[in-house]
């Protein structure tokens, strides 16, 4: 199925979480808007990721049996929410899914993915020391990269860089 | 002595009558030390972890208990970096995640910024010598893969014949480009130069050599008895646990998984190059013990370096004279948008998303990449196996520490 099939398929099927179906659009000079180029993806409510993600696995013309990819990004420092970007594969059927949740910066938590994707763990244990996302039920909330006492979010935007470390000059 | 497998939690020395438990008496005159939980660093500095990277082992005698991978010594902050320089700066960078196959690295960046200007044209003889560069490129990283995997069993020979063939490779990519491991050739639009004249014939004599070379090898350590006898039944990787896990390359097809991103999901010509018959996807078949052991994926490694032999030659008859970049701006912007583009490297899928605002620098640069994935598998595999074959599997599973942290 190309993505313009799954999304209706997932809407047909009343799929629990999903909000909107976001497509690449040219730039329109009058409305002034710049479009956007790339792939399309889905956005999904962040409070039923896990019954999305098993809907998503489960179901038979979907078949997303594999994670590839889990990882937040930080859109711009005046943006209020983070962003939560998932990608799945079905090797059975060929093809992929991109999703999106969008996480307020003030509380950034979501559930855990790991009980549907034993693949999710590393990756969100590195979002939790890279953008401070919370998830809730984590087996394993330690530190993936960094230090244990690493203090801040590195990857977000508004990240200041430390002056020292352990006694260590960084300047 | 059988192998043992993943749910024989048992000491190597039992009395006859197995079903039984032992008595305290009984425990300390069939094992000759009464044992009890150990923790043992491997690591940082150990040479089958192939880099700086830490398994904290629990150890009960010789077996092993409980497996619990630390990463992040060689965290260069690639993605941080990533959002800080602009689009074509940042190419050097990805050079130095998975060193040994950067040709492929360079390709997987090239091809989720080409996704996100649609108005790029390549040129046919650009994407040839690409498609021809990513395969020599995953030839010698199979071969450092293949040799090395020797080494960490105790088969000397085997890594220095993998290193004789892989030095051609690097020669070959130093006429074309300048250098022998970082490369930055692969540009966004296409590739950087032409190649130098004769070159195109050097890589048809090379292949014409390592297909006689490459049974003498498959030989050698492959079908070898010892060899056999140490990977054989060891690390067993069921379809269901590689699925679970997101496992992909050759760990997902040493499963038996028959997929391979350049057939299923192709990307630039490798739709048309399998469909007249270039090349093959080789899988696990549990030939010499179960489907998904320490075997089966160094074997897939090992066949999967024969059929990119196919696909270079495919692109040696196709390959026609003509421009081999496209019309790519001095400073490049790149629209606004996101994508997520994966590739087929050596060690499974490398996918970049990124996300643009517009600007000449990137807002959001993920790396996906395949060796830290791969590498969760560990802490599920490792309980229940000997000690000695901790070094197999984690050989087997074929990382890169630069990937794994980037």
């Amino acid at each position: 199925m190309d993505f313009q099939a799954i999304a209706d398929h997932l809407s047909v099927a009343n799929a629990p979480g999903l909000l909107s179906v976001e497509l690449p659009r040219s730039p329109d000079k009058e409305t002034k808007d710049k479009g956007r180029s790339g792939l399309p993806y889905l956005c999904v409510d962040p409070s039923r990721i896990v019954e999305f993600l098993t809907f998503c696995r489960d179901d038979e013309a979907l078949g997303f049996e594999v994670l590839v990819d889990l990882t937040a990004s930080d859109p711009s420092s005046d943006d209020e929410n983070l962003w939560v970007l998932i990608q799945l594969l079905s090797v059975r059927h060929r093809q992929r899914l991109a999703i999106k949740c969008l996480l307020p910066k003030a509380a950034p938590s979501m559930p855990s993915s790991t009980k549907v994707y034993r693949a999710a763990q590393w990756h969100e244990r590195e979002c939790m020391e890279m953008y401070g996302v919370t998830f809730e039920d984590h087996p394993d909330p330690r530190n993936m990269l960094l230090p244990d006492d690493w203090v801040g979010y590195p990857m977000r935007k508004d990240y200041e860089f430390p002056k020292e470390y352990h006694g260590i000059s960084c300047e | 002595m059988t192998s043992p497998t993943q749910d024989q939690h048992k000491p190597s020395i039992r009395p006859a009558d197995e079903s039984r438990t032992l008595s305290s008496g009984e425990r300390e005159f069939f094992m000759d030390v009464a044992t009890s939980d150990l923790e043992v660093n491997m690591g940082p500095q150990h040479p089958a972890t192939h880099g700086v990277m830490r398994v904290l082992l629990r150890t009960d005698g010789e077996l092993v208990t409980g497996a619990q991978p630390h990463l992040g010594y060689l965290h260069r902050c690639a993605e941080k970096i990533g959002e800080n320089v602009e689009w074509l700066q940042y190419l050097p960078y990805t050079d130095r995640y998975d060193y040994l196959s950067a040709m492929n690295n360079n390709l997987s960046y090239s091809l989720a910024v080409e996704a996100l200007m649609p108005e790029l044209e390549i040129p046919r003889r650009g994407t040839m010598i690409r498609m021809i560069c990513a395969e020599l490129n995953r030839i010698a990283s199979h071969l450092v893969a293949f040799g090395t995997y020797g080494l960490d069993i105790g088969a000397f020979t085997p890594f220095f014949y993998a290193f004789r063939e892989r030095e051609w490779i690097q020669a070959l990519f130093e006429k074309i480009c300048g250098a022998r491991l970082t490369y930055s050739y692969i540009r966004i639009g296409g590739v950087f130069n032409d190649t130098p004249p004769g070159w195109l014939q050097e890589v048809a004599d090379f292949c014409d050599v390592f297909e006689e070379k490459w049974q003498e090898y498959y030989d050698l350590l492959i079908e070898n008895h010892i060899f056999v006898q140490r990977t054989a039944n060891v690390g067993v990787i069921s379809e269901e646990m590689a699925y679970d896990f997101g496992l992909t390359g050759p760990m997902l097809r040493g499963s038996g998984v028959d997929f391979d991103l350049r057939r299923d999901m192709p990307y630039m010509e490798y739709g048309q190059a399998h469909d007249d018959g270039a090349y093959g996807v080789p899988l696990g078949t549990g030939e010499k013990g179960t489907v998904g052991d320490c075997w089966d994926r160094t074997q897939v490694r090992m066949v999967e370096m024969k059929e990119c032999l196919g696909i270079v030659r495919w692109c040696l008859e196709q390959i026609e004279p003509g421009p081999v970049i496209g019309d790519v701006p001095k400073v490049i912007k790149v629209p606004p948008g996101e994508a997520y583009v994966g590739i087929e490297n050596p060690r499974g899928e490398l996918g970049h998303y990124l996300h643009s605002d517009g600007g000449k620098v990137a807002t959001r640069c993920r790396v996906r990449a395949p060796s830290f994935v791969n590498l969760a598998v560990l802490e599920d595999l490792m309980p229940g196996t000997l000690l000695a074959d901790s070094v197999a599997i984690i050989g087997s599973t074929d990382i890169v520490i630069g990937e794994t942290d980037r």
